[in-house]
């Protein structure tokens, strides 16, 4: 094989107190799709920042084309060829489409900027990707997904031998996707290396050739991508098995306790029919922007415009507000965990008992030990670690913040949990942790919503699946009763034969 | 967050402490018993309209308006005792804060209804509310000759050793405290100013919190008004002109995050009265009056400097724990 | 009753969402009547409102004019920049300023005379170049000179003096406080000694703080001398709430109307002002007389100015009015009932 472009040695990176990384290595050639894998935490990100020389390592060697190399900043390492697509899209939402794309490498004729020429290799660019987009679109007028596409137009604008992408499809539709794998292929025949950094084993199992598993900042493995390999990666990377991913226990369904009847909102969804029983978990699969969010918020009476029926527990009810619903028995935890989830500042007591309040403060009087009751008890149901109920939710770990959401709804006795995305963007390990919190409660007879795009997920858990295309409902299946591809067929508005 | 504070609340004692240390190397009798009465008394005003101002810049927002208020509801007040001086000061007292209350309530609905971001609608009502001081008021003052006996003992009688305008600021303190920390309420301030999306998703209402705070604030600047033009025994046009920015002062200063979400009544209380020692020393502390205006920004800004700093470095040794 | 019902009227526009526009609408209603402007430091101060009262009087008296009364609401020289701004556009015929600048307004003071607008000063002058007249209400040094007089008649010409002032650069205040230092050097001053100069920046809660702080760091205070109206008023309410009535004298420059309580309660025995509607009114005949040509401002000109008799223009445009008049138990009452 070629010499590789990348060659990592006894990387260690420590900051006070943590050891981010210790003693990792990692081999990259030329005209390789290769995977890193491991766990939120273990490490990956601190890689990428050493190589992209944000970070500098505590001790270590980088090889980059042979050359004993230390980038003493972002600019360097792209001078040198080396493009990083970052998980969070760092764009300037103010400035157009070109101006991002050309941010710190403008071309320049006689040392003025020459617009007209960028503007030329913007439309090439977003050509070769497949994109409509126009070069003097402003990015604050783009969809997310389009930003990332722009974000990824962006790195290959560059001419780099080595790109790194950083869970590059977390904000992307399917389709986007598929385009991306194009690009990568691309990539690859014009013999760039690529280390690509994703958390779904589909995309991986997809695209790459190699993968090198991290675990808590150590080397742990790696090998080349065959179907045996699933695995041994994921063993690898939490020391368990795929069936333990999605512990789906066998729940006898019983009465219906949420109904839908022709339920629509203009411009987000139509017709929306649907029964959701005690004990149940129905998926809601489709692409980004079916409406899939969209009918939730509305049935949790944050968006007021919606019309049609909605039947709970075999009363018609009309749900003007969060409050109406949680009173029903909803409970909404919603996708964004940061932005909707928790409130950062305040302690973990504050937040289980918000939802609550009403209740917990007889004329308006918080009771510091009713609220510590309640705390007591979802905060131990839910395993929540942290040094005590009062301290501030931002000193926890990501898990600990999202088991925090979970149980503040829970402390509304809900009937009904929805879940939007539970598991977006959280390591395998705490994902399965999710997992078998959603399957626990339908054993107590909770009926759940499950919405998600991750397709295994909604296969995993749903009894019943439900798939969205364009605001519509365009396919029912029961659990075990259809394969992958037809579901995808389903939500990208594909299907041939009749659905249910 | 509540450790981290007390520290911010620790450091900030501190920095005081400092402070009047220096001063009373200068200014030995400064710290009599008689003169930290005097200081306080002439703090509490401070006092209580920052509260007002702390309630607000939790939810996120922020009052520039309530100079203005303080000034109209004491020319109010003060017209009122002048033409009818047989009435009772509780029935003026009552009026000065319905006035202030209504400008506060005009405040909210402005904000809460239309929708203006709250540094844009109070910027205007801080010009309206002062140009109605000068229409009510005719551009006249109301001064001592004017204003009954009783009036002018509202703030300066004593009770227990105390003046009624300490006891005021106790009282007025003693409520904040009470409702930022131990009620729904006070509660759902927080948890807008924390998280907007997240507090709406439980059903916290931005409204009613919004109303709640703006219209409180008229309420505190009402009594403010009374207050403060009752203890000077002047109800002038200019009245409070730039306090606003002092009430903002003093909550940046307890520790209360400009961006919402975070802030303690005892934080402001010392932020308050962190000011109130700074104001009261520069006239007796014998430095030219040039230099004045230069140190108290010189202070103020150091005092915030060595607090967000400390404030930093506490936090940043939680993140490292939470890495652990 | 009529106030109560001025409440209640205003609350009711402010509930409504009215929005008051600052500025006054001058009544266009006979022509060929000239606009003459009275602009003051400040709106909403007792002794401009009276100068206002002493333009409407020359006004009526001279048949040809109409006197127009503005100010901005705090004091500040950008303010009257802003202000006459736009009676440049409006095209008025006289200006007659109370400066909060002596320098700051000349520009915008040369754009209106430019523009042929007549523009003089009084009471707080503009330097030579961005005014034809400056009316002075008295000599600054007769004034600084009369204010210790004033407070050695009371403390019987010893102790220690401090003084309260408005800001640091307010033009007046300055000089008065000049020939106060200059007065104070007279032998028969040997015990009196001005200890300190204390800036209240023309607010009641400075100005009180101001002086409660001369009080405490000199305990053997004899006097305060304080000439301006907020910082006499303010300066009065801090020695009757320290209990130093008698103790601590107090003499400045005030409004009969706000002082009449401290003059007859003792705090302030006597204080001097001169009186602000003649200001007024002097001004306004100033004004009639460059507007019709009469004068032109230059030196020997003689201004028919009513009951005020003939002021004549001295070196530089500067007329003088005359002595501040001298307020006490005896006459306040009659004149807090004026102004």
């Amino acid at each position: 094989m070629s010499e590789p472009i990348l060659r990592l040695e006894k990387i260690s990176k420590y900051f006070p107190g943590i050891k981010a990384l210790d003693d990792v290595h990692l081999v990259l050639h030329p005209g390789e799709v290769h995977a890193l894998v491991g766990e939120n935490g273990a490490g990956k990100s601190t890689l990428v920042k050493i190589i992209t020389g944000v970070y500098q390592p505590t001790n270590g060697k980088i090889y980059y084309k042979g050359e004993d190399l230390h980038f003493a900043n972002a600019l360097e390492a792209q001078k040198h060829g080396i493009a990083a697509i970052h998980q969070e899209a760092s764009m300037f939402p103010e400035l157009t489409v070109t101006e991002n794309i050309f941010m710190g490498h403008h071309i320049k004729n006689k040392r003025r900027i020459d617009w007209k020429e960028m503007r030329k290799h913007t439309a090439a660019l977003l050509k070769k990707m497949d994109l409509d987009i126009n070069p003097v679109t402003l990015v604050k007028n783009l969809s997310t997904a389009e930003r990332h596409m722009v974000e990824i137009a962006k790195a290959l604008s560059i001419d780099a031998d080595l790109v790194i992408m950083d869970e590059p499809t977390s904000a992307l539709s399917l389709r986007e996707i598929d385009d991306l794998y194009k690009i990568i292929r691309q990539l690859k025949e014009a013999g760039k290396a690529v280390l690509f950094i994703s958390h779904k084993f589909d995309e991986i199992f997809e695209i790459c050739d190699k993968y090198t598993v991290f675990r808590d900042g150590k080397y742990i493995g790696e090998g080349p991508v065959e179907e045996s390999a699933l695995d041994k990666i994921i063993t690898m990377m939490v020391g368990r098995s795929l069936d333990q991913m999605f512990p789906k226990a066998e729940v006898k369904i019983t009465d219906p306790i949420l109904e839908v009847k022709n339920f629509s909102r203009t411009g987000y969804f139509k017709d929306i029919n649907f029964t959701l029983r005690k004990g149940e978990i129905l998926g809601f699969f489709g692409l980004v922007g079916a409406g899939r969010t969209e009918i939730m918020r509305a049935l949790f009476g944050i968006d007021k415009s919606a019309s049609g029926k909605v039947v709970f527990d075999g009363n018609l009810v009309t749900i003007h507000n969060p409050k109406a619903a949680m009173k029903l028995g909803i409970a909404y935890i919603p996708e964004d965990r940061h932005e909707q989830g928790a409130i950062q500042d305040m302690s973990i007591t504050h937040n289980i008992t918000l939802p609550v309040i009403d209740e917990l403060s007889p004329f308006g009087v918080t009771q510091k030990a009713a609220e510590q009751e309640t705390v007591q008890k979802y905060g131990t149901l839910m395993e929540i670690k942290a040094a005590g109920w009062d301290v501030a939710v931002n000193t926890l770990s990501g898990g600990n913040q999202q088991k925090v959401v979970i149980a503040k709804w829970l402390a509304t006795h809900p009937k009904v949990l929805i879940m939007d995305e539970p598991t977006k963007g959280i390591d395998v390990a705490t994902k399965a942790a999710v997992h078998q919190f959603v399957s626990s409660m339908a054993e107590k007879g909770l009926a759940v919503i499950l919405v998600s795009s991750e397709l295994p997920e909604i296969e995993g858990m749903s009894d019943r699946i439900m798939v969205m295309h364009e605001g519509r409902i365009t396919a029912e299946y029961e659990r075990n009763q259809v394969d992958s591809e037809t579901i995808i067929r389903a939500a990208t508005g594909n299907l041939k034969e009749q659905g249910a | 967050m509540k450790e981290l504070l007390r520290k911010r609340e620790f450091t900030l004692f501190v920095i005081i402490a400092f402070v009047l240390v220096l001063i009373v190397i200068r200014v030995p009798a400064f710290i009599e018993m008689e003169n930290v009465l005097r200081i306080v008394n002439d703090t509490s005003i401070l006092i209580m309209v920052s509260l007002g101002q702390l309630a607000i810049i939790v939810t996120g927002g922020i009052d520039l308006s309530v100079g203005s208020i303080i000034a109209f509801s004491g020319m109010a007040a003060s017209m009122l005792n002048q033409y009818h001086p047989d009435l009772s000061v509780f029935v003026v007292l009552l009026v000065g804060i319905g006035v202030g209350t209504g400008l506060g309530i005009f405040n909210a609905l402005v904000i809460a209804f239309g929708k203006v971001p709250p540094i844009i609608a109070t910027l205007g009502t801080l010009s309206v509310f002062r140009g109605f001081t000068f229409v009510l008021s005719k551009g006249q003052w109301v001064t001592a000759h004017e204003m009954t006996e009783k009036y002018m003992n509202l703030p300066h009688g004593h009770f227990l050793g105390l003046t009624n305008l300490i006891w005021f600021g106790i009282v007025v303190s003693l409520l904040m405290y009470g409702f930022m920390r131990y009620t729904r309420t006070g509660r759902e301030v927080y948890a807008i100013g924390g998280n907007k999306t997240a507090a709406l998703f439980v059903g916290v209402s931005e409204k009613k919190i919004q109303f709640v705070v703006y219209t409180l604030m008229g309420v505190l600047a009402g009594l403010a008004g009374v207050m403060w033009t009752s203890r000077f025994a002047a109800a002038v046009n200019e009245t409070a002109i730039g306090f606003e920015l002092q009430t903002v002062a003093a909550c940046v200063l307890g520790g209360v995050s400009i961006a919402g979400g975070s802030g303690t009544v005892v934080g402001v209380i010392l932020g308050a009265l962190f000011l109130g020692i700074l104001t009261n020393a520069l006239p007796v502390v014998k430095l030219s009056p040039f230099y004045q205006m230069g140190l108290q920004g010189v202070v103020v800004l150091g005092a915030m400097v060595v607090n967000s700093v400390s404030a930093k470095r506490e936090e940043k040794k939680l993140l490292e724990r939470r890495l652990d | 009753m009529k106030k109560i019902t001025a409440i209640i009227l205003v609350l009711s526009v402010v509930l409504t969402g009215m929005v008051f526009a600052n500025g006054q609408k001058d009544a266009s209603g006979e022509a060929k009547k000239y606009k003459t402007v009275l602009l003051v430091k400040s709106l909403g101060n007792g002794f401009f409102e009276a100068v206002r009262d002493g333009g409407l009087e020359a006004a009526k008296e001279l048949g040809d004019v109409e006197s127009i009364y503005m100010g901005p609401s705090a004091s500040t020289a950008e303010g009257q920049i802003e202000i006459i701004e736009s009676l440049i556009a409006q095209h008025v015929d006289a200006i007659a300023i109370s400066a909060n600048d002596r320098d700051a307004l000349i520009p915008v003071t040369k754009k209106a005379m430019k523009a042929g607008i007549k523009v003089m000063s009084f009471d707080s002058g503009i330097n030579v170049g961005g005014r034809l007249v400056d009316l002075v209400p008295s000599v600054e040094e007769l004034i600084g000179r009369q204010q210790v007089q004033l407070i050695a008649e009371l403390t019987g010409n010893k102790g220690k003096i401090g003084i309260v002032s408005s800001t640091s650069q307010a033009t007046n205040q300055n000089a008065w406080i000049k020939w106060m230092y200059e007065e104070i050097k007279k032998p028969e001053y040997k015990d009196m000694e001005i200890v300190e100069v204390a800036y209240g920046d023309d607010a009641a809660d400075k100005s009180y703080r101001e002086a409660v702080g001369l009080m405490q760091k000199y305990p053997d205070l004899a006097g305060i001398i304080s000439p301006t109206t907020i910082g006499v008023l303010a300066s009065a309410k801090a020695i009757e709430d320290e209990g130093k009535q008698g103790k601590v004298q107090l003499t400045g420059l005030g409004l009969p109307s706000e002082m009449q309580h401290y003059i007859e309660d003792g705090t302030c025995r006597q204080m001097a002002l001169w009186n602000p509607i003649d200001l007024g009114y002097t001004s306004t005949y100033i004004m009639e007389a460059l507007i019709t040509g009469k004068i032109s401002g230059k030196e020997g000109d003689k201004v028919d100015a009513g009951r005020m008799g003939m002021i004549t223009i001295g070196k530089d445009g500067l007329a003088v009015m005359g002595t501040p008049f001298v307020f006490n138990k005896d006459n306040i009452a009659k004149f807090a009932a004026m102004f």
